[in-house]
């Protein structure tokens, strides 16, 4: 089990960001929990414990017993690079009764590899969250801008880094580099803190990473967000421009949500959409996620599968067309 | 200061000692037991500090640190199987003292080493976290490149006799290194397609494997039912072993404060290079690897001090200096506290609790040591068989339980049978475990840094910690491969 490969930040609850309130849903007002056929439910995670979905499932679930009749109990099942949760869970009844924390790891983990099962024999239930992806430079260095990022690496050369070799933060950058036609090499880490310290020290010009990797920098000030990766601008940066404002069509969406084994009865996947809904409302829970700068992003089941087949696409495409994989 | 007076109101306000030295008993278990690695044993106690206040919990990971640091000792003296990456250096000496009889000094020594260990990297955490922690930044992917390769350079003193050997084993280490993950453009690399391979081989598999099982093997190989003749008294080291052991015990500290500032190699580069120094330094260099005292105190000041250090970047920057840290880490995390300097601020229960429930662990450290070493002793006293069964039921179990897969406990007799052969033909291990610890990092640290040069070599001197370190690493090879030289010429001038 090597935390350092892994991103370590993962969420905190501290109370730093807070955004303007989502408008909240009328379903939060009365809440009653919601009949359920299974006592016990297995919320299933890659992450070791600490790591990030099992920090934001235990959070989940602290909210959850609220709208929906039930235990809920989290396993982390490690190892693999995310590959044994899948089977784990592949392998359980498609009855409610088991569920596994989506995140792009899941979909990284059964491309790289032959896997005995893929994100393929899951079925995606509903999705709750966006992480926020920011790109980052040292408060005290020489780039104000996006544009003096893309500057340097047009007329001389960029230096940027991403947290993971196979993330989706390489290939956003990567991604960046090709839309925006600079020459700019993209160093890739052994998790969030070692990406730090190379900001940090000037050996990079600019990081991707998620927000809650890079809190302790953003309250010291040591670091300023330039811009965003996701597709609006975040509610606690207003003032920071998306990748998208600055002309280049690059998106990246780090989808959290919920899966099942195949073949969930309807009347279950509805009791989630309904209760992700609720939770989502929740005036705690939401305190708790905005201060970790999740964005709630809700999908009903019907949008959430056909999003992730199309991540999927892209990720393929990704990794094929950086030669790792064949 | 304050933080620390605040801590000692806490000694009687919260239930501060009772979690200290629980945390600290399960360390030195799970450190102790061979597969469980210092992170490992705090991952798994993580879920029980959730609902502890955060002050509390962090004092428990924290100690659950150092006991696991100093508990990988006790089956590296013992059973010759180190119970973390960073006693693997202990091997060498401590199960030496053990063969010749004098297993409970050697505890007694690695004990006393530990303690001296915390105690400093404590001093250090509480002095001078902000001077020191200006050191983790100035480490570039060429810093960290030349700094494993200055661990590499220490094959030679690990080598025994053959230089050769020592050469081809750490080479097999490194070869192993390179399964798993690219670390750098994400290729799968000598996976055969499997998930299982994705993460690599963990160098705690492959020295449990090498160590533990090969030493079974041979074991069985050979007759009799012999019952240990270990004192079962543990011995701390008197005055005047005191005054012989400080030199190493100072240089263990050294490089522990520098290993925990930087992150990635996590304790283990620090005991290296701290029995390498302690060797060269010393007055009777052929001692080492004879069981030489000093070549216990060494590495084990040296990972002990680590546990308390690898806090000092973590807790100014939120950056981990080992994954242990990381794992401690996500547990601040958990209760909501983000490291920084307002940590600091805004939460002296939490440091002023740590730095108490740190140094109540240290010395209960010693308290517990003479509790469970007498068992330990007398564990490995009893009849070979039943002690045989009984280590091979233990590591099969623990490997298995860590992940649930079969397919790492198969790994891990692999290794025991790669291990059986490298010993049938006189290789030595401890290089092969460098390789495989160092190897990853000085790859995808070089890669790294042509990337960023865009291919030119010169970046490295850019950078004048790496020159530093690469010119100790020359020095080293230079003057192992004169001794070996030496040595050579000389045994023919006596057969002549």
């Amino acid at each position: 089990m090597d935390m350092n490969r892994r991103s370590f930040g993962g969420l905190a609850l501290g109370a730093v960001l807070s955004g303007p309130a989502i408008s909240a849903s009328a379903l939060a007002a009365a809440p009653a929990p919601v009949a359920y056929p299974h006592r016990v439910v297995t919320l299933v995670t890659h992450s070791s414990p600490g790591g990030g979905s099992d920090v934001f499932l235990r959070e989940l679930i602290r909210h959850l017993r609220k709208y929906i009749n039930a235990t809920f109990i989290i396993e982390n099942v490690t190892g693999g690079s995310g590959a044994r949760s899948i089977t784990r869970v592949a392998a359980g009844k498609p009855d409610g009764s088991i569920l596994y924390a989506t995140t792009p790891t899941y979909i990284y983990a059964s491309l790289m590899s032959r896997t005995p099962h893929t994100f393929r024999d899951l079925e995606p239930v509903v999705n709750l969250f966006t992480d926020s992806e920011i790109v980052y430079t040292r408060a005290d260095g020489p780039f104000r801008t996006m544009k003096d990022v893309i500057y340097k690496a047009k007329t001389a050369r960029g230096r940027w880094g991403a947290a993971n070799p196979a993330s989706l933060e390489r290939q956003a950058a990567e991604e960046l580099k090709r839309q925006a036609k600079v020459n700019a090499a993209i160093v890739s880490h052994e998790g969030g803190g070692d990406l730090m310290i190379n900001v940090l020290n000037g050996t990079l010009d600019i990081g991707v990473g998620e927000i809650a990797e890079t809190r302790a920098q953003l309250q010291g000030n040591k670091i300023r967000v330039l811009a965003t990766f996701n597709p609006a601008r975040l509610p606690s940066f207003p003032d920071v421009p998306t990748i998208k404002d600055l002309g280049y069509p690059v998106v990246m969406e780090k989808f959290r949500g919920l899966a099942g084994p195949k073949g969930m009865p309807a009347n279950i996947i509805a009791i989630w959409e309904q209760a992700a809904q609720r939770v989502l409302a929740d005036p705690d829970y939401k305190r708790a996620y905005e201060n970790e700068a999740l964005i709630p992003n809700y999908m009903a089941h019907d949008r959430y599968a056909p999003f992730i087949a199309k991540f999927a696409d892209n990720t393929t495409q990704f990794l094929k067309q950086n030669g790792v994989i064949r | 200061m304050n933080e620390f007076l605040h801590g000692l109101q806490m000694l009687v306000s919260t239930p501060l000692v009772f979690v200290a030295i629980g945390g600290l008993v399960w360390g030195i278990l799970g450190g102790a037991m061979p597969g469980l690695s210092a992170s490992i044993t705090m991952a798994l106690l993580l879920p029980f500090t959730y609902t502890l206040e955060p002050s509390m919990a962090i004092v428990m990971l924290a100690t659950c640190y150092i006991g696991a640091e100093y508990g990988g000792s006790i089956p590296a003296i013992l059973v010759r199987t180190p119970g973390t990456n960073s006693a693997a250096a202990t091997v060498l000496d401590g199960y030496e003292m053990k063969r010749q009889g004098r297993a409970g000094e050697a505890l007694g020594i690695s004990l006393w080493s530990g303690v001296i260990g915390s105690l400093f990297g404590l001093l250090m955490l509480m002095t001078l976290t902000e001077p020191l922690s200006r050191i983790a930044l100035l480490f570039r992917p060429t810093t960290y490149c030349a700094l494993g390769i200055l661990g590499l350079s220490v094959i030679a003193s690990l080598s025994g006799k053959s230089l050769l050997k020592g050469c081809i084993a750490a080479v097999l280490g490194m070869m192993v290194a390179t399964i798993g993950t690219d670390p750098v453009d994400g290729v799968s690399r000598f996976t055969f397609g499997t998930a299982d391979l994705l993460d690599g081989v963990a160098p705690i598999f492959a020295m449990v494997g090498l160590f533990a099982v090969s030493e079974l093997m041979t074991r069985s190989g050979t007759s009799g039912t012999e019952i240990g003749r270990q004192e079962i008294r543990l011995r701390l080291p008197n005055f005047a072993m005191m005054k012989k052991l400080w030199p190493a015990q100072a240089i263990g500290c050294v490089f522990g404060t520098l290993e925990g500032l930087t992150p990635g190699g996590g304790g283990a580069i620090a005991s290296f290079l701290a029995y390498n120094e302690a060797k060269r330094w010393s007055k009777n260099p052929e001692r080492f690897g004879k069981g030489a005292e000093e070549g216990v105190a060494a590495p084990e000041t040296a990972n002990n001090t680590v546990a308390s250090t690898a806090l000092i970047p973590l807790l100014s920057f939120g950056i981990p200096g080992s994954n242990s840290a990381a794992v401690l880490l996500g547990g601040l995390l958990i209760h909501g506290l983000l490291p920084g300097p307002r940590l600091f601020e805004e939460n002296t229960d939490v440091i002023g609790g740590l730095y108490v429930g740190s140094l109540v662990a240290t010395i209960a450290q010693l308290a517990v040591g003479f509790l469970i070493l007498p068992v330990c002793l007398w564990l490995v006293n009893r009849p070979r068989p039943y002690l045989a069964a009984f280590i091979f039921a233990l590591v099969v179990s623990g490997i298995f339980t860590l992940n649930m897969a079969l397919f790492d406990v198969g790994l891990v007799l692999a290794a025991g049978l790669v291990g059986y052969l490298l010993r049938s033909f006189g290789f030595p291990f401890l290089p092969a475990v460098l390789g495989l610890v160092l190897g990853e990092l000085v790859e995808s640290n070089y890669r790294r840094s042509l990337q960023l040069s865009g291919g030119d070599i010169g970046i490295f001197l850019e950078d004048p910690i790496a020159i530093g370190f690469l010119v100790a690493a020359s020095l080293i090879v230079v003057g192992a491969l004169v001794r070996e030289w030496r040595d050579a010429t000389s045994k023919r001038k006596v057969s002549t």
